[in-house]
């Protein structure tokens, strides 16, 4: 690990030096290096450096042939892509030509959406440095951080603005029948506001303190969760049937996180479920990771919108998701608890066919693997546990 | 024989790469109009089909060099083959980018109808395979790789398995009520749009495959090109 660390740091260092080296250079103009133009002069040191680089580097004369490119650039040649950069390479060069630096953004669809920055610096003695960086990580940071600022707005505003409205009409009412109404739809919007508040401060507390390092029976986790999924059914009969529940595996983790990051899978699952709907959950363990897997046959989420999901307030549809009564923020709090514990949360989905949710945390996390051998021991740990989520539902009001 | 006809050769290659840039534009083109058809974005679908026009003057421009070319140059064997071949890649492409702005019309038409998630799943499936074959067929010809334009039945023949599948969930949608008669044939329609463009891909690698070595398709055209969608209807709802 530490050679890994150090060979990198050398390797930064001598592509940090070269690229530095070569830039001075080449403002400063032809006096002691090759031109770019003198092909195959180009020191094979400085190549090899240039190849190193995450960035596509591509070297043309005045006349628009490329002279060199480096190993990032060529990874595009021969597809599309490449066919599609090349064209813009040229019309960019074009303009560098009258000596100033251009840029551009080009947007590509994939699957997934790609942004490439394409930018030509000229150099002296004809010519120009094209430089190709892909962007796309940061245009979805800068997407996120808006909506998250419009969604948390919204998703605080909304009902919040139906309290008061609801608060005025109440005021002028004085038909019993018709208050009792709107004193329910009242406790019912203001119950959504603490729910929304309640989780935000949750997920903040997992963002901010490090995993408690505790002995958690993981299939207990998972019996918690399945018992909070039925809870949730609402009566549309959803079937969630635990498999491979045989043993008991026991890890280190925090068990508050964890249990709230399965109970947010199942209770999504079930959410997102049709009527009469099949819900499963598996825990399964292997030599590289422990993992807990929740798959569902609901509605599913479109291919452009599964990247985002576990973003704070993301909705796939934003029209409908006040239907399902959640915050937004359930996949979030997963995310940052699978983190915490040092891994991850996977997710595939068919729009229409239903997801599948994999939180899966290293295998350092394992204790022990042993039989259950009888089940009434997870038995007795639930009912405090299901008693706690129906505190909260019966709080949470329908 | 590079030297003795440099200038033809460049002229050949000039118009490879011109065709392989506007066969790369419509891959993009291709899931582009996927998005704008399942996201309604009426502002995409407006621009998309005025951009259509550029397809088409590109089009043109590419096929005037090519006669320009055959008239001035005579060229014969794989040179002849490949310039006979991209008049007709050119024709392909330039009518999948008017199939893409199609799809865009039908956008428009269906806006405001909402599309149950299994139906939105499948015509995902089916643009993301269309975009697939498109793919396939730009690398095949820039490259001029028969084993991949070769492979491209096979992927079409996918696609016109996720065609007839979709037929089937519009029945089906309509049925259940989802969506009304005009939106289930404007979407019966996108179907068909989405199997032409994999068709077209097809034509692509079949003259990819000519240009190489003279291959010529045991049949004249696909036979997908002109059977009807085999499908068959869902037992009629008339009890409902």
């Amino acid at each position: 690990m530490n050679i890994g660390v150090a060979i990198a740091l050398v390797a930064g260092l001598v592509v940090g030096f070269a690229v530095a080296h070569w830039r001075t250079r080449s403002s400063a103009g032809p006096i002691e290096v090759p031109e770019p133009a003198d092909d195959g002069e180009v020191p094979a040191l400085l190549t090899s450096a240039v190849d190193q680089l995450e960035i596509g580097v591509v070297v043309a004369r005045s006349t628009g042939d490329v002279v060199y490119r480096n190993a990032a650039a060529r990874a595009f040649s021969g597809t599309h892509i490449g066919v599609l950069v090349d064209d813009h390479i040229l019309s960019i060069m074009t303009e560098a030509e009258t000596g100033r630096s251009t840029a551009r953004v080009v947007e590509l669809q994939g699957p997934p959406k790609t942004w490439l920055a394409i930018s030509a610096d000229p150099v002296p003695g004809g010519g120009a440095v094209v430089t190709i960086q892909d962007i796309s990580a940061r245009v979805r940071t800068d997407a996120m951080r808006t909506d998250f600022v419009t969604n948390i707005s919204h998703e605080l505003k909304t009902p919040v603005g139906a309290v008061a409205v609801l608060a005025e009409a109440l005021h002028d009412e004085t038909d019993p029948e018709v208050v009792r109404r709107l004193a329910d739809h009242l406790v019912e919007e203001a119950h959504r506001a603490v729910r929304t508040i309640d989780d935000l401060l949750k997920l903040s507390q997992i963002e901010s303190t490090r995993s408690g390092d505790s002995v958690v029976n993981l299939t207990a986790v998972v019996q918690a969760a399945i018992a909070r999924g039925k809870s949730a059914d609402g009566g549309r009969g959803i079937v969630i049937s635990g498999l491979d529940t045989l043993e008991n595996v026991w890890i280190r983790g925090d068990e508050r996180q964890l249990e709230s990051a399965v109970g947010n899978l199942v209770e999504n699952a079930v959410k997102y479920s049709r009527i009469g709907g099949l819900v499963q959950v598996r825990t399964r363990v292997d030599d590289s990771a422990v993992e807990v897997m929740v798959a569902d046959q609901g509605v599913g989420i479109p291919s452009r919108d599964l990247d985002r999901v576990f973003e704070r307030f993301y909705r796939v549809d934003k029209a409908r998701s006040r239907d399902t009564g959640g915050t937004g923020l359930g996949l979030s709090i997963v995310r940052h608890v699978a983190t915490n514990h040092g891994g991850e949360v996977l997710v595939s989905s068919q729009e229409g066919e239903g997801s599948t949710f994999v939180l899966r945390l290293p295998a350092e996390r394992v204790i022990r693997v042993e039989p259950a051998g009888e089940p009434e021991v997870t038995d007795a740990d639930e009912p405090q546990i299901v008693h706690e989520e129906e505190s909260r539902d019966a709080r949470g009001g329908t | 024989m590079n030297d003795l006809r440099s200038e033809f050769h460049q002229q050949l290659a000039e118009i490879q790469s011109g065709i392989a840039l506007m066969s790369a534009g419509v891959t993009e083109l291709v899931p582009r109009a996927t998005e704008i058809l399942l996201t309604m974005d009426l502002e995409g679908a407006e621009y998309m089909i005025l951009g259509d026009d550029e397809y088409d003057t590109r089009a043109l421009e590419l096929e005037e060099r090519c006669f320009r070319v055959i008239a001035l140059q005579a060229p014969v064997a794989i040179d002849l083959r490949s310039v006979i071949s991209a008049i007709k890649i050119i024709a392909d492409v330039e009518r999948s980018a008017d199939l893409c702005v199609n799809i865009c019309k039908a956008a428009r038409r269906i806006y405001g109808h909402d599309l149950d998630p299994h139906l939105r799943g499948v015509l995902q499936k089916i643009g993301d395979q269309a975009q697939v074959l498109f793919k396939e067929a730009t690398e095949a010809y820039l490259n001029l790789d028969g084993v991949r334009a070769a492979a491209l039945h096979d992927m079409d023949a996918y696609l016109d398995d996720l065609h007839r599948q979709l037929i089937q969930v519009i029945f089906e949608s309509h049925a259940a009520g989802h969506i009304d008669l005009q939106v289930a044939v404007q979407l019966a329609v996108v179907a068909r749009f989405y199997e032409r463009i994999g068709d077209h891909a097809v034509n692509v690698g079949d003259r990819t495959r000519y240009i190489i070595n003279g291959w010529l398709p045991d049949r004249p055209y696909a036979e997908s090109d002109n059977d009807p969608p085999r499908v068959v209807a869902v037992t009629d709802p008339g009890d409902t």
